[in-house]
């Protein structure tokens, strides 16, 4: 779609909540302010943010309703990130009609949609519904918002190749069991070899996914889900496998309050990165995979205090092994306001294999400690959060030769009235980065809401 | 030609669907379209008030409690379930974490809420090197193909 048509279509949708018998308005200004010096290159960033939202419900009907979100942002200062001074997108505005019946609905316009292994934002249409027998069924078509991140010639091929999207999935659920799930996304019709230079990428997906959700006993509770990549990738080396994902999680509640979890990955990267507009980052010419397993122990999942004890090992094939273990506390007092929570973790990782004859190893083995406290009364609220990494061998290039980091932000707010809060933060942090950084953040949050009485 | 094929083909079988569809549709009366009452804080454990199996999920409440595993991962629930996530979160929830575009990371956003557990705590500028060698499969999820114009700064 083009920019005109664009804000035609969203100034046709602000102008369809006129007809709205409840609207609702939120949204957040956002005003933060550091200072940044990086070998003597000293800028001051200023950047202002704006997100607003717009739910507009009962339009001529009870079922039908209006969803429109975006943002916006300009540097006051310095630049502030890569690209423009300013920036914005609408994440999504569409029109929803909800049926009374069967969990059916229909939603037109920007969407972000999940569904099966499709996470996605969508110009389109979109339904799904219950049917009788426990099967659900559910479609998304139209086209996918592209990000114009790539350079030159790569974009246009990119967008050439993703002319469409579209997703199905099928479901089936009984009662007290669970639900099993089929879908398959395809993103672009258009094959990179029918450019007029064919392209050496091929940006498009063809994904067939299979889901679970196992609960026959209360004690158990399983998910999961394995991806197939479906595409030709005759240009490349043939991968090992074209299962792009398994992803599975059995949970086993031992005791209303001892809960042990479990967990298994396992992603082969030519199939999972199928389809990224990164392919210099998300390499499909590495043919390897990453597998990964792991364990969390909870103690009191429901209660005030929460107790949670986890371990998960990985191996990438072309890195090697990671450990990573620790716990963390949770701390919820109703009566007081107050929750809080303190977190310790270890990695203890293989060493990379460098090309610099200086470091010809290094280690990514760090500790992390991370403590939180927030109270929030009906009018007033405090925070103070802080986290600390320290690495085991400050000879890491990324590290800059020091050897921990931290960050500290501190927040207070105080709601001036129902619909309308400020809070400001305050960070101070050192790292490799910045051997300094303090920065301050200002935060405006509002909501009004505007029901109309008396009916349609 | 392809790619008219496939909208025709498409197109023939979304109306035999609807077709077929509507008279196979339940009965069963749809989810709220919002939470009747306030939640209180922390994260909520839909099992503490509704014991029974929700109806038209096929599930039972406890397995929609905000558990810390459930926080940190509930690709499936939202794959399957996206419409009773709906009935507490308005999309804009979602998006604090998984806009296909956005000004500033979560942990920056949601400065003042430390209890949501947002991703990128602290300077992951720095820790984005060491996590994403050890699995870049974590950073695909949502910067593979969106959210990721500022990856390309340093990844061209």
């Amino acid at each position: 779609m083009t920019q005109r048509t664009n804000v035609v279509l969203l100034a046709a949708l602000i102008t369809a909540t006129a007809g709205a018998q409840d609207v609702s308005v939120y949204g957040t200004t956002m005003a933060q302010m550091w200072k940044q010096d990086i070998s003597g290159d000293k800028r001051t960033m200023a950047p202002a943010a704006q997100y607003l939202g717009i739910d507009a419900s009962q339009l001529g009907t009870e079922a039908l309703s209006l969803h429109l979100f975006g943002w916006g942002r300009t540097d006051l200062g310095d630049q502030s990130v890569p690209g423009s001074k300013s920036a914005g997108d609408l994440t999504y505005g569409y029109l929803q009609y909800r049926f009374a019946e069967a969990n059916a609905e229909i939603k037109a316009g920007r969407f972000g949609i999940t569904q099966g292994g499709a996470m996605e934002q969508v110009d389109g249409v979109s339904a799904r519904t219950d049917l009788k027998g426990g099967f659900t069924a559910s479609f998304f078509a139209g086209k996918p918002v592209l990000y114009k991140n790539l350079e030159g010639a790569a974009q246009k091929d990119y967008e050439y190749q993703h002319d469409f999207i579209f997703g199905t999935r099928l479901g089936w659920r009984m009662s007290k069991i669970g639900e099993l799930g089929l879908s398959y996304l395809q993103d672009g019709t258009t094959a990179a070899k029918d450019l007029h230079v064919p392209s050496p990428v091929d940006y498009t997906r063809r994904q067939m996914g299979a889901d679970i959700h196992l609960v026959p006993i209360s004690i158990i509770d399983f998910t999961g889900r394995t991806l197939w990549d479906m595409a030709k990738h005759d240009e490349m080396a043939t991968a090992p496998s074209r299962i792009a994902e398994h992803d599975y999680t059995l949970a086993v509640k031992i005791a209303p309050t001892f809960v042990v979890t479990g967990n298994f990955t396992e992603r082969n990267f030519q199939a999972y990165f199928a389809g990224t507009n990164m392919p210099n980052l998300f390499r499909q010419t590495e043919l390897g995979k990453h597998r990964g397993y792991g364990i969390n122990v909870v103690l009191g999942p429901a209660s005030a205090v929460q107790v949670v004890v986890d371990y998960r090992n990985t191996k990438r094939d072309s890195y090697g092994e990671a450990n990573r273990f620790g716990g963390e506390v949770r701390w919820t007092i109703p009566e007081s306001k107050l929750q809080t929570g303190l977190g310790l973790h270890r990695v203890l990782a293989d060493n990379v294999i460098s090309i610099d004859d200086r470091v010809p190893t290094y280690s990514l083995s760090h500790r992390e400690i991370r403590a939180w406290v927030m109270y929030e009364s009906g009018r007033y609220s405090a925070s103070l959060d802080g986290i600390r990494q320290s690495f085991d061998d400050k000879h890491n290039p990324s590290l800059a030769g020091v050897s921990s980091q931290y960050e500290f932000v501190g927040s207070l707010g105080a709601r001036l009235t129902p619909s309308i809060k400020l809070s400001g933060d305050l960070s101070l942090g050192a790292n490799p980065l910045f051997k300094k950084e303090v920065r301050g953040l200002l935060r405006a949050e509002y909501r009004f809401s505007m029901a109309r009485k008396g009916g349609k | 030609m392809f790619r008219r094929n496939t909208l025709l083909s498409l197109a023939i079988m979304l109306g035999l669907g609807v077709l077929t569809a509507c008279g196979m549709l339940s009965t069963e009366k749809s989810f709220a379209g919002t939470h009747p009452q306030e939640l209180g804080a922390g994260r909520p454990q839909c099992s503490s008030c509704h014991e029974d199996e929700l109806k038209g999920a096929a599930k039972t409440y406890a397995s929609f409690n905000h558990s810390s595993t459930f926080v940190k991962d509930h690709k499936v629930q939202s794959g399957q379930d996206g419409n009773v996530c709906a009935t507490c979160h308005a999309q804009s929830f979602c998006s604090d974490c998984h806009a296909g575009k956005t000004v500033m990371k979560p942990s920056t956003k949601l400065g003042d809420r430390p209890d949501r557990a947002t991703p990128h705590s602290g300077n992951y500028l720095t820790m984005h090197r060491i996590e994403g060698k050890i699995d870049p499969t974590s950073c695909y999820k949502c910067h593979g193909r969106a959210n990721n114009d500022k990856c390309t700064a340093c990844h061209r």
